[in-house]
């Protein structure tokens, strides 16, 4: 019941034939279907239809991003929750966007847009429902199974993580606190997961990455292979996280928005006890090997 | 709301002391209480009292396993609804049953086995602090999976605990092996994104195929098979994959002679998913997809 899942990013980009050149090749999604402004891409172990849209734009950034819902009715209680906080919610219906089932959208306190959606439309695995092997064959790129989460910038993060929490029921895993004890950056699950959404300081509206799910750490390694054969910007790794103990590696796309592949972590109960992070520490908490975070990683952004 | 995860498991043992030294030393459970013919485990990332209790029995087998739910209020929900199916539900208050065990209901599943459903169980943290934590402890004995992962069990009707699964508890199967008859031989079904937190095969009523614990990866899956080879543990399946879950696997057998898994990988799945069927000519691969014939031994084999 309730917000399931991260279930797109919609991203601008100012070239579409080469993003989605990257995107098919380096990274290895599929492409589902396109239009004159934008292509439509999904990860192979994915049924929903997509789960990134490049739209074509004059700038590079965020255009929105899409949480799955449960059930449909969650969409109702969900909009009244928004409306109830102060905020006006616009309805799109089932089918009125490709490959989109009923949706809600509305801004957040940083000025995102955010849509719940539910019921999308399905296109299947690239693996059949009878008798299927483990793994599809000739993949190309990193070919990560699935999407797992997006950080996004935000001014003020106590009001934007109270607004996810009491409004859509995410609950805080782990923070970061400076020395005066108000929130740098928070990481929120819906999914069990150490995080589906995370927020850390930085200009309202702004993307710092999304991340796909990788197998394990032998599948970061191949991924790290392959951005270098395809002379792709590392920003940071192959390397861990003190903060959801995951195992990383940041680059970039060719028009300059971040990327991460991510595997491990933990499994964290709804009941699970929200772990903290002090500012002296920030390094060890973000690059746990490094105990340093550049400032390119703290300061880049789309 | 509802059922969340698979909380724990009570198996019963013939040597209190041999298991425990088994659990702690070579899974690398840590004991979180003791009383004369229990023991109560826990692994090191779980925050729960236990998720495994060892019992001093004439037997081995399993005695009883138990789900955690995510509010009190399931209790009573679950209460009530099993009781209109006429199923009788008996009542534990918090720590009645054991040392932190918290508040629950037990009840009996179709195939006869002992089932609880829990909640409130004392939460007493994993082994890191909730400060500035480091990825993980140092100085780990044996295996040390993180946490439980789930529990196969064998049925006699796979077909009618399937349904109670899907239709009384709120569980979605995201596999199936159907005979040539059109019966399911086995199923998988999940209540927590994973691609399984229980599963059933065509057996004994009551019977106890294994429990499994996650480990991180497919190397945490050899270093597991050098532990267990350095002690002597009777490895029944070297690290290989399911077909069925798509996940990584070794099986091997406690002092007691009750199998256990080490697993990792599979697959996130949301519950809106349609189930993947394997044909029973297919089975082999279902359950061993590299070696894709049918281990009669690993099918039959329960306690």
């Amino acid at each position: 019941m309730g917000v399931l899942r991260l279930a797109h990013a919609d991203i601008q980009v100012t070239d579409l034939d080469l993003a989605t050149a990257y995107y098919t090749e380096v990274i290895g999604m599929l492409e589902v279907e396109r239009d004159d402004t934008s292509v439509y891409l999904k990860c192979w172990d994915e049924i929903d239809h997509h789960s990134l849209r490049l739209e074509y734009a004059p700038r590079v950034g965020i255009d929105q991003f899409s949480f799955k819902v449960e059930h449909e009715d969650d969409l109702a209680e969900l909009e009244k929750a928004v409306n109830t906080y102060g905020f006006p919610v616009e309805r799109v219906s089932k089918g009125e966007r490709v490959g989109q089932g009923e949706s809600i959208r509305f801004s957040t306190p940083s000025g995102h847009t955010m849509e719940l959606v539910a019921d999308v439309e399905k296109v299947g695995r690239a693996l059949p429902l009878v008798n299927p092997p483990v793994y599809v064959d000739g993949l190309l790129g990193i070919a990560p199974p699935r999407m797992d989460h997006i950080l996004l910038n935000a001014e003020e993060i106590g009001e934007s993580a109270k607004f996810y929490q009491d409004v859509l029921g995410f609950r805080l895993t782990e923070q970061l606190v400076d020395s005066d004890g108000h929130q740098m950056a928070v990481w929120m699950e819906r999914s069990h997961r150490p995080h589906d959404l995370a927020l850390v300081r930085g200009p309202n509206g702004g993307l710092h990455h999304f991340a796909y799910w990788l197998d394990d750490w032998d599948h970061v390694r191949r991924s790290a292979d392959i951005l270098a054969y395809n002379g792709v910007a590392v920003d940071v790794g192959p390397t861990r996280h003190g903060i959801t103990r995951g195992n990383t590696i940041y680059f970039f796309d060719p028009l300059g928005t971040r990327n991460e592949v991510f595997t491990g972590g933990y499994r964290p109960d709804p009941d699970f006890p929200t772990i903290t992070w002090t500012e002296d520490n920030i390094g060890r908490a973000v690059f746990y090997y490094e105990g340093e975070i550049n400032q390119r990683f703290m300061r880049v952004h789309t | 709301m509802g059922i969340m995860r698979l909380s724990h498991v009570e198996i019963r043992v013939p040597d209190l002391e041999l298991a425990t030294a088994y659990y702690t030393e070579v899974l690398g459970l840590y004991e979180t209480a003791r009383e004369p013919e229990r023991v109560f485990l826990k692994c090191w990332d779980e925050q729960q009292h236990h998720s495994v209790v060892l019992s001093f029995a004439p037997t081995y087998g399993l005695e009883h396993f138990g789900f955690k739910v995510t509010e009190r209020e399931d209790l009573d929900l679950y209460q009530a609804i099993l009781e209109a199916q006429g199923i009788s539900v008996k009542r534990y208050v918090d720590g009645e049953w054991g040392p932190g065990h918290g508040e629950a209901i037990r009840f009996a599943t179709p195939s006869g086995h002992q089932m609880e459903l829990v909640y409130g169980m004392q939460q007493i943290g994993n082994l890191l602090p909730l400060t500035n934590p480091p990825p993980k402890p140092l100085g780990l004995v044996g295996i040390a999976p993180p946490r439980i992962d789930h529990l196969f069990l064998t049925v006699e009707d796979v077909k009618v605990n399937t349904e109670f699964f899907q239709n009384v508890l709120g569980f979605h199967l995201t596999e199936q092996v159907m005979g040539d008859d059109g019966f399911q031989i086995a199923t998988w079904l999940e209540v927590s994104h994973a691609s399984h937190d229980i599963a059933f095969i065509t057996g004994q009523d009551g019977g106890f195929h294994h429990v499994a614990f996650w480990v991180d990866d497919w190397n945490d899956l050899r270093n597991a098979a050098d532990v267990c080879a350095y002690h002597g543990v009777h490895i029944e399946t070297n690290p290989t994959r399911h077909g069925a879950t798509r996940g990584y696997c070794l099986y091997f057998f406690d002092p007691a002679g009750n199998r256990n898994e080490v697993y990792t990988g599979g697959y996130y799945i949301d519950p809106d998913a349609e189930p993947i069927t394997w044909t029973e000519s297919e089975m082999g691969r279902a359950i061993f997809a590299y070696d894709g014939v049918v281990n009669q031994k690993f099918l039959t084999v329960h306690t």
